[in-house]
């Protein structure tokens, strides 16, 4: 699997297909893998070489590591595909070569068996996503500095985890802990807190969590980015970063209650902040960014709840919130890689970012992204039976029983964050009908647009089309088939909690069968997917059989009503816009938008009842107070490193930055070899 | 023919306390109304045809029939994610034929351009060379719910240049139900604001009051909505007696009452209130630039009414209360309209009380014309009449041919199309769901303006 | 607030109609607006030259009430007022399939089409260029005197949702497209109530430059509400024949299909 990554990194300069050819088979290769280990419960370890008597650098597949390895399998499988058929002459080979090689480095950072490589495979990430983010498409100014955000904050991100790390290291004095499994870092007291906390910080710079998401590096970044890198990045770069913290977290033997708190209010707050910037953000791959942050947040809900329920010793709720986590990470990254694929392909063909974009397209086109659009979003609002309304489900009955915490403190906050999450789960929507309506399955078609100019792209399209059914397949399949996935879950996590969580919650209840019920304690609430995919099948077929079993007069087509008016065309000024959509919620919670609407009107002098023509000016604009705080930090943190750049090495900034990355690399190398 | 009151003038320059009422061409000659707000006076002025081009559309009579017109000189509104949202002509917040094209950028009114001329039935062409009589039935008709004034307004035109100097409870029963159509039609306006605002009881009980107030006008004038009642030389229906006058004044002054009682519910209700004030608001300067008429007007401080400055008989001889209020909100406009309706009781009230008891269908020529054998004076005579009608200030001029007697000319300059562009101007700023609210205070009609 | 309502309501004490269990009162139709019947030939033809809108026919001494515009003109020319009630009669006139060739095939469906709707009507209205006379008298059905909801009949907003379609005004020609438009737009089965004189027939504004046709000839009409305006009561006849509710149903019927 590795060599297969490795070739297909080296060989993308001389061909992209080939270069992703191999990214598939590493891909599959993984997947295999994965199932593997998560079905029969073994570790695998690796031993590379011994740094230091206690530590050594080494792989290490243990059924936890395995889980995100299949989840991140899945993702990238589906990219490589898609890549194949979006990456064109639009952009260089370098980008083949990048995209797989930043998916080397996260398998790198997923089964790395101590924090040395871990930091490794994480470095090497972010620089290989930075300079995937400078191959996008738009004006090179603004993505020279999201790419530049997006490097900064990635070293900030870095630098706490190193923080963490060396915390961990003076605890247990080695740096496997990733690898041994048994052995719960006993820290205690202010150590303890300091891992914690930086722990938080460092990766949820990576996730995006709220405060840190303000900066919008997060969305600008993503979407400046290309597609398929796009898919890459937030699903499963932010993946990364939930699998760092669950795994710093699991490992911390004890807990603190404040712990608890902090991470259930941040996940709350970058739930709430996350939906509602997704509901007003008008591009294409903006709004879905914006939702990861969303997804995100509702996995530190998890953890948090998980974080306070083992510190009363409530395991039962503990293993059910980790589960939910996991869950909730595989259905986020499956779902958000399809929106980010089918919205990039729609994008591509209208060749604007911009959802209020009218470009016409043809019907063909359009038509690909109808069904497999339609079930993301539907899974991202959490619509039953899909993937999404599981793991939401999941983690709201964990804060449902936020009341079996022992102090009233946590009763509190658990019961506030939980209508935050809910509220959060429904302003979702908003953003998710919005993306489908406009980004997907706008504008409307065209067929006279059908001719030789877009001929290959119909063809094209077609091919593409595949792609996306095999992320509508894993949307059903995570849904439908749950207690598989709470099966690998509770395998993944068997080793660290020692119990297997899957036999106490997943059982039969009112007649139906054993596996496949999910109860969310006991006794709390149940609830079977499969069946619920049943029963609404069933439903379906009554109208679908009356519709097409009926008489041939009780179908009926007739055009839309325009209030008597004929139907605006597609290019017409009298569509309804994306913008328009979401300005509602700008006006209503100006407070936090902090909007500013300037009609200014030009002309329009009015003698008496003598008129001339009058012209307006309109303005709206959204904007949020952590972004002017930051906006203020980075620019004196972007003027000053220029000035140093300028003065030390007057050469190419990127080079120089290639060259401080490698040599970190390096640094951190020979310190673990000499020791 | 032009009634003594009416002050006739060359103009200069019109400045913000003259605004132009109307403008017509006849005999090849443009010819201006004027209404001097300050003094409460009526002007007839000769227009310079280089102005008169300049004019806005509204004023002059739109020859397109068939089409609908939007109410626009090429307004331009750019910015991201403006679009325009059409309404209507079949909608749910108008029961009529009309529609309006918002520009928004969603939520927001940025503009509002009135379509108008969806139901133009091009009335003012149909009538030439029509007996006036028998164009009374098409101007009447012209819209249903202003019918008393639409005629009586046309048919003091008429009998000006006739010269027929009919009796004066003629007049006086005219002006009964002009008042009446106002209580009506206040009535309608505010039962359509409380139904705006999901005030379900109170508008069912300011609806019976108006259907009481239809029935009275069944009773006493053979039809609900006061068609038929009017003829040239006097009235065919009528409160005649003295016990029918009675009956009347004592049925309006209960509906009166209750009103007041079901306004006070009203004005103790929050939510109305909310709905209401601030919204849609017009400022003194914009309703004088833009010739609001009516409730309108005076909803936004402007002291203006035909009955005092056209005041046709009985309405130079009673006391008539000019209700205005400053704010310029639907709320003061509502208010107008809720202390017109207790006015116009009071103004119902003398008219009844103090009828002259003539011989009410006997016209005769006046003493000026009793010379001429003709219908009337010469071809170039006009005449034009000037009815605060329930939304303001309708205007009907008219001229006869000389020979035959039938209608040469006829021009009508409804209240509601120069209310078109204050409603459009205040709504600016506004939100859609304050729309409702701002049509209906300023109780437009598109069959008013549609003619 | 709510107890003050109640006492209101108490004290207004019930104002809604016993329409349609008993016949109008001259409230609900007044007597003044209905046009009167002559017995002499002379006044036939009087009444022939006078009508503004041709609605008396001498020859047939019948008034076409679909043309009438109730002036009252010919009244005042001497005809004779025969029966109050029978003229109330006359005038809640709504009557089925009015001027249609093939009447017994379109009465067969339309009296499938009321079985339907027997229980509950949705209408809407459309303006096709009235002087908005019927507009108020159409939306006076919703007031407490008349009561719509009592019959089971409600207004709705989009063609979409509707049974019936209530069609007022003389056919403009800017609204030929938009009255066909939301013809289509209904759902099936339909019917279609032309109300007023300028509907039926053009009425006063027959000669108009922007007059197009009656309403039956760009669309197919069910029942038609002849007057200007119709009263509330006449509107409601309607509204209640196309649910099949009318006692005049059985009468109407024998009068297109008289018993062998």
């Amino acid at each position: 699997m590795f060599i297969s990554f490795i070739i297909g990194s080296l060989i993308g300069r001389i061909s992209k297909k080939v270069s992703y050819f191999f990214g598939i088979i590493g891909s599959v290769l993984g997947i295999v893998l994965a199932l593997l280990v998560l079905l029969t419960g073994s570790s695998l370890e690796f031993d590379l070489w011994k740094t230091t008597q206690t530590s050594s650098f080494e792989f290490f597949v243990s059924p936890f590591n395995s889980y995100f390895l299949l989840i991140s399998c899945f993702v990238w499988l589906g990219t490589c595909v898609y890549s194949i058929g979006y990456d064109d002459e639009d952009y260089t080979n370098d980008l083949s070569s990048l995209l797989i090689f930043t998916i080397l480095s996260m398998v790198v950072t997923i089964l790395s068996g101590d924090s040395i490589s871990f930091l490794v495979g994480w470095e090497s990430m972010t620089i290989a996503s930075f300079f995937m983010i400078l191959k996008g498409k738009g004006n090179a100014d603004t993505i020279r500095k999201a790419a530049f955000l997006f490097l900064a904050f990635g070293e900030v991100s870095t630098v706490f985890i190193m923080l963490s790390f060396s915390g961990i290291f003076s605890s247990i004095g080695n740096f496997n802990f990733l690898a041994s499994s048994s052995s719960a870092i006993h820290a205690s007291g202010p150590l303890s807190s300091w891992i914690l906390v930086t722990a938080l910080i460092g990766f949820g710079l990576k996730m995006g969590i709220a405060p840190f998401h303000m900066s919008e590096w997060l969305p600008i970044a993503h979407s400046n980015a290309p597609s398929n890198a796009s898919a890459l990045l937030s699903s499963t770069l932010t993946l990364m970063g939930v699998y760092g913290f669950i795994n710093v977290v699991v490992h911390l033997g004890q807990y603190e209650l404040w712990w608890g708190w902090i991470t259930l209010v941040m996940g709350g707050i970058s739930a709430l902040l996350g939906s509602l910037f997704a509901s007003v953000s008008e591009h294409t791959k903006g709004l879905p960014a914006y939702s990861t942050i969303e997804n995100n947040g509702l996995i530190f809900v998890a953890v948090g709840t998980f974080i306070l329920a083992s510190y009363y010793h409530l395991t039962l709720l503990g293993d059910f919130a980790l589960i939910a986590a996991l869950y909730h990470a595989f259905s986020h990254s499956i779902s958000k890689a399809s929106l980010f694929l089918v919205m990039g392909w729609i994008s591509k063909i209208k060749k604007s970012f911009d959802l209020n974009n009218q470009n016409p397209i043809s019907k063909t086109v359009r038509q690909v992204g109808y069904f497999p659009g339609l079930f993301t979003i539907l899974s991202l609002s959490a619509v039953p039976p899909l993937a999404g309304f599981v793991s939401e489900w999941m983690i709201l009955e964990t804060l449902f029983q936020s009341f079996r915490f022992g102090d009233i403190a946590s009763q509190i906050i658990g019961t506030i964050v939980g209508a935050i999450t809910a509220l959060a789960a429904g302003i979702i929507i908003i953003a998710m009908t919005k993306a489908y309506g406009f980004g997907i399955i706008w504008p409307e078609m065209k067929d006279d647009l059908e001719t030789k100019e877009t001929k290959s792209k119909i063809e094209r399209s077609k091919s593409i089309k595949g792609i996306f059914y095999y992320f509508l397949f894993l949307i059903l399949g995570i849904g439908v088939a749950a207690p598989v996935i709470f099966l690998l879950a509770s395998n993944s996590l068997s080793q660290i909690l020692h119990t297997k969580v899957f036999d106490s919650l997943v059982t039969g209840l009112l007649g139906i069968p054993t596996y496949f019920v999910i109860l969310s304690g006991k006794p709390f609430g149940g609830f079977s997917p499969t069946f619920t995919a049943v029963f609404m099948v069933c439903l379906m077929i009554v109208p679908v059989a009356i519709s097409r079993l009926g008489d041939k007069w009780r179908i009926r087509r007739t055009f839309g009503w325009f209030g008597g008016q004929t139907q605006p065309s597609a290019t017409s000024s009298e569509l309804y816009n994306s913008f328009s959509y979401s300005t509602p919620l700008r006006i209503m919670l100006k407070f936090l938008f902090k909007t500013k609407e300037k009609i200014v009107e030009i002309g329009g002098v009015r003698r008496p009842i003598i008129l001339s023509p009058e012209e307006y000016f309109v303005e709206v604009e959204v904007l949020d107070v952590f972004k002017q705080i930051y906006d203020t930090l980075t620019k004196y943190a972007l003027s000053l490193s220029f000035y140093t750049a300028m003065t030390v090495m007057p050469g190419r900034l990127g080079l120089y930055l290639i060259y401080i990355m490698t040599a970190f690399i390096f640094v951190i190398l020979y310190i673990s070899l000499i020791k | 023919m032009i009634p003594k009151f009416v002050e006739q003038r060359q103009i200069e320059e019109i400045n913000g306390t003259i605004q132009i009422s109307s403008i017509f061409e006849i005999n090849g000659k443009s010819l201006a109304i004027l209404t001097d707000i300050e003094n409460s006076k009526t002007i007839l002025s000769d227009m310079p045809l280089s102005l008169g081009e300049h004019v806005s559309l509204l004023l002059k009579e739109q020859t397109n029939i068939g089409v609908q017109t939007d109410l626009d000189i090429g307004s331009k509104v750019e910015g991201y994610g403006v679009f325009i949202f059409p309404y209507g002509p079949v909608s749910s917040g108008i029961p009529e034929a009309g529609g309006f094209k918002l520009i928004t950028y969603g939520e927001r009114i940025v503009k509002l351009i009135p379509q108008i001329n969806f139901k133009k039935r091009g009335i003012e062409r149909r009538v030439i060379g029509m007996k006036p009589e028998d164009a009374l039935l098409l101007v009447e008709r012209s819209a249903g719910n202003f019918s008393s004034s639409y005629s009586t307004c046309f048919i003091t035109a008429v009998e000006n240049i006739l010269g027929l100097e009919i009796a004066s409870s003629a007049k006086w029963i005219r002006a009964v139900a002009i008042e009446l159509e106002r209580i009506y039609n206040h009535l309608h306006v505010f039962g359509r604001l409380g139904e705006a605002a999901s005030q379900n009881v109170a508008t069912a009980q300011v609806n019976a009051l108006k259907e009481r107030v239809l029935r009275i006008n069944a009773k006493y004038y053979g039809h609900r909505y006061l068609f038929g009642f009017n003829k040239i030389g006097g009235v065919n229906y009528g409160p005649f007696t003295t016990d029918e006058r009675k009956g009347l004044v004592s049925a309006i002054k209960v509906i009166a009452k209750e009103f007041s009682n079901i306004v006070a519910f009203f004005l103790s209700s929050r939510i109305f209130l909310d709905r209401l004030q601030e919204t849609a608001k017009l400022p003194k300067q914009d309703a004088l630039n833009l010739g609001a008429v009516g409730p309108s007007a005076r909803g936004s401080g402007i002291d203006m009414d035909d009955r005092l400055m056209y005041p046709i008989e009985p309405y130079n001889d009673i006391f008539i209360g000019i209700e205005t209020d400053k704010e310029g909100d639907t709320m003061a406009r509502t208010m107008v309209r809720i202390q017109e309706i207790a006015s116009s009781t009071v103004i119902l009230e003398q008219l009844l009380d103090r009828m002259p008891s003539d011989n009410i269908n006997k016209p005769q020529l006046s003493s000026s014309n009793s010379s001429s054998s003709l219908p009337c004076n010469s071809d170039k005579d006009f005449s034009f009449c000037r009815i605060e009608s329930p939304s303001g200030d309708l205007i009907h001029v008219v001229q006869l041919d000389a020979i035959t007697g039938r209608i040469k000319f006829l021009h009508i300059r409804p209240p509601s199309l120069v209310n078109w562009l204050p409603l459009s101007k205040s709504l600016e700023g506004n939100v859609f769901t304050d729309f409702q609210f701002a049509f209906e205070s300023f109780g437009l009609s598109y069959a008013d303006s549609d003619r | 607030m709510i107890k003050s309502w109640f006492i209101h309501g108490i004290r207004n004490g019930i104002l809604t109609t016993k329409y349609p269990k008993t016949l109008p009162t001259t409230d609900e139709i007044p007597i003044k607006s209905i046009p009167p019947f002559g017995s002499k030939d002379s006044d036939w033809l009087k009444g022939k030259q006078i009508c503004p809108t041709n609605a008396i026919e001498d020859q047939e001494k019948n008034v076409d009430f679909g043309k009438c515009i109730f002036c009252r003109r010919c009244s005042d020319t001497g005809f004779d007022f025969e029966d109050q009630n029978e003229m109330r009669n006359i005038a809640l006139q709504a009557e089925g399939l009015l001027n249609i060739e093939n009447r017994d095939k379109m009465h067969e469906d339309f009296k499938k089409k009321i079985m339907t709707f027997r229980k509950s009507l949705h209408i809407l209205m459309i303006d096709v260029g009235s002087c908005n006379a019927c507009n108020l008298e159409v939306l006076n059905l919703s007031n407490p005197y008349y009561d719509l909801t009592r019959l089971g009949i409600f207004f709705t907003n989009s063609p979409k949702h509707a049974d019936v379609l209530v069609v007022v005004g003389a056919l403009n020609y800017a609204m030929v497209e938009v009255l066909k438009r939301t013809y289509e737009s209904m759902p099936n089965p339909k019917i279609v109530i032309s109300i007023g004189a300028c509907s039926i027939s053009g009425g006063i504004f027959q000669d108009t430059e922007s007059f197009v046709s009656p309403i039956h000839d760009v669309i197919p009409v069910d029942v038609t509400v002849p007057g200007c305006p119709p009263t509330p009561i006449q509107i409601l006849e309607g509204l209640l024949l196309s649910m099949g509710k009318n006692n005049k149903q059985q009468t109407a019927e024998e009068k297109h299909n008289p018993p062998d």
